[in-house]
């Protein structure tokens, strides 16, 4: 049975490769067949280890465990394999068409889906980087894939920013061998209380950890996000944009686990990253013109905000920082479907240029509004969920609580801005309707509603959190979201609509490339100093 | 060859990737960077006078092989990445007519 963990990875990069191969239309057909298969195996995978995670464990040529390469599953990476399988799903059928190059493009995609099964599940720091090489190369092939002159541009600033972050993760890496004499997760987690206080374990901590912020795009390093996320072809957003950014989190969740032991005080500088990422994605988000940048600044403050719930030591906050993540996905990648669709008839990425998709196109606008609501934390939607668990778990008046606060309101003026592209006079005169786009954003929507009123009950049984506190239909909750909205319309009709000064500076700011780079540089002396002597 | 060496290398690379407006420079620095880390890795798995890890009748003071094996995964992976960033900057070279940073990253896209 342990052997499926390997079927995972195997059979999404073997059909990528039979799909290249095969000069036949119809071998497109057959990554259905792949998913199908995956999301069996996945299901009975899960069906047989539910409650003892220790059996999963699988060592490649049944060597000595700390020696060879291994793969592990527990109850946080089943849950993200469901995540990539649903996303998979529904990004197939989005941009399924049997045309040639379609072919291509889809030997990218499922070996993409392989190599993110195998970040999540592997045991081993060393093939994780492998992974993560990987997953840096076919995601540039992604974005550059509409090979227009601005996603060359961001691709060739993706690779490049993102393996310079790679190579501090493999120094931490080296380090980590250098003190443990081992690369295998659980065997430096057990070894870790005899040698975390070491100066090399503490550096090590530090190199990894500036490899994942780059990964995760946090606070200083989070410039190349919208630029490789606001380029590429929908499809691809919605998925970097909803799941491949959670590699670094989930790296983030897995390192900090390995680093248990050694019980480094964390929380306040990865706290005051997250704050920052958070309220620096908001200002960049709220000021931007074009739907896609707009969205793509919203992944890096969202990202802050997960990143405030999962650097904390309190679990519920934890609890509540982890549901954003899975929330994120699924209504980011809703809306940029979703902007995709209306991007694609209308010609446009400009929200002024855009106008009375309502009419045009009502089943999107529908599905476009389900995202919005949860993406503002409106309640039944899943958004509400997870920001409420945080803002409960912050005390009330207390500094982070008004941040989360100040985000939101952010959150809502830019998607009253981007709403503006709902009414109005349409430019079309035929409605729009187009078949697989729509199942695919109905597949996400009905997600979004599901989850906003399924994990209230279902989290007590699977996660082991009783987070019944949290009320969906409580009169309090729905004037605290009209007055959050009231709030953001007042701003964007007072600030961002005349476009006064102060928009218009943060939206032409540039960092240049070698600036970007300083920066990080200084991110990683900090992270140095800071842990090695401080934390 | 020290360990302080090799950081020294993989810091010149940081710092080359910082200062430079050029594109291929900056494939270039990465690299750097990177011989810099394979180095590092290689001088702490090193055994002074050691012998090669092949197992023969007899063999004592053996070199640890498995940071060698890791590091010619990680050439490996370099020089795809190379590839890619080197094919790349050609690409942005038709379509911007300058491989410089500044004038690539801020020209206004026009098109969708």
């Amino acid at each position: 049975m342990t052997q499926i963990a390997v079927l995972l990875i195997l059979i999404p990069i073997l059909t990528a490769i039979f799909i290249y191969l095969i000069p036949n239309k119809k071998a497109s057909y057959l990554a259905f067949v792949s998913q199908i298969v995956l999301t069996v195996l996945a299901i009975v995978y899960y069906q047989y280890f539910t409650p003892n995670y220790e059996e999963t464990l699988f060592v490649f040529g049944s060597w000595d465990d700390r020696i060879g390469i291994s793969l592990s599953n527990d109850r946080l990476s089943m849950s993200f394999v469901f995540l990539a399988l649903f996303t998979w799903w529904m990004i197939i059928i989005y941009t399924f068409n049997t045309k040639q190059s379609n072919q291509v493009f889809l030997f990218f995609l499922l070996f993409l889906q392989g190599v993110f099964l195998g970040i999540i599940m592997t045991n081993d720091l060393f093939n994780m980087f492998v992974f993560l090489e990987l997953a840096t190369i076919l995601i540039t092939i992604l974005i550059v894939f509409k090979k227009d002159s601005s996603s060359f541009r961001s691709g060739i600033y993706y690779i490049i920013f993102n393996t310079a972050g790679m190579l501090t993760f493999l120094i931490g890496i080296i380090l980590i061998y250098f003190v443990f004499g081992t690369i295998n997760i659980l065997a430096i987690k057990e070894m870790m209380p005899l040698y975390g206080d070491s100066v090399a374990a503490r550096f090590a901590y530090a190199c990894l950890m500036t490899g994942i912020s780059v990964k995760a795009a946090l606070f200083p390093v989070f410039m190349w996000l919208p630029k490789a996320h606001g380029v590429a072809q929908s499809a691809i957003s919605a998925l970097l944009s909803g799941l491949v950014v959670k590699s670094g989190l989930y790296l983030f969740i897995r390192v900090n686990e390995m680093y248990a032991g050694a019980g480094y005080n964390y929380t306040t500088f990865f706290f005051t990253m997250g704050t920052l990422t958070a309220f620096f994605g908001v200002m960049f988000a709220v000021s931007q013109k074009d739907i896609k940048q707009i969205l793509a600044y919203h992944t890096v403050s969202q990202v802050g905000i997960m990143m405030m719930g999962l650097s904390s030591r309190d679990p519920l906050v934890y609890y509540g920082g982890l549901l954003h993540v899975f929330n994120h996905a699924l209504f980011k990648s809703l809306l940029f479907l979703g902007a995709g669709v209306i991007i694609s008839v209308y010609r446009s990425k400009k929200v002024a240029d855009i106008r009375g998709v309502a009419k045009t196109m009502p089943w999107v606008t529908a599905m476009m509004v389900i995202g919005m609501l949860s993406i503002t934390g409106a309640p039944i939607f899943n958004g509400f969920i997870s920001k409420s668990i945080l803002s409960t778990g912050f005390s009330s008046g207390s500094f982070e609580y008004w941040l989360l606060f100040l985000v939101n309101i952010g959150t809502a003026t830019s998607f009253v801005k981007m709403s503006q592209i709902f009414f109005g006079e349409p430019m079309l005169s035929y409605p729009m309707f187009r078949k697989r786009e729509n199942f695919a954003l109905m597949g996400f929507g009905l997600m979004c509603v599901l989850a906003g009123n399924l994990t209230i009950p279902l989290s007590q049984g699977y996660f082991g959190v009783d987070i019944s506190f949290v009320t969906v239909f409580s009169f309090n909750k729905f004037v605290d979201y009209a007055m959050t909205l009231t709030a953001g319309y007042t701003f964007y009709s007072l600030v961002v609509k005349p476009d006064l000064w102060p928009i218009k500076k943060i939206r032409e700011a540039r960092l240049p490339f070698g600036m970007a780079n300083a920066v990080f540089l200084a991110l990683f002396a900090t992270m140095s100093v800071y842990f090695v002597f401080l934390a | 060859m020290d360990p302080i060496l090799t950081f020294i290398v993989i810091l010149i690379g940081f710092y080359g990737l910082s200062v430079s407006d050029n594109i291929i420079k900056s494939v270039f620095m990465v690299t750097i960077i990177e011989s810099g880390v394979i180095l590092l890795f290689l001088n702490l798995g090193n055994l002074e006078g050691g012998s090669i890890p092949i197992y023969t009748e007899g063999l004592v003071d053996i070199v640890d092989p498995l940071p060698q094996a890791l590091m010619i995964t990680t050439i490996v992976i370099g020089s795809t990445v190379t590839a890619m960033a080197l094919m790349l900057s050609i690409k942005v070279f038709h379509h911007y007519g300058s491989i410089d940073w500044k004038t690539v990253l801020n020209r206004e896209d026009l098109e969708l």
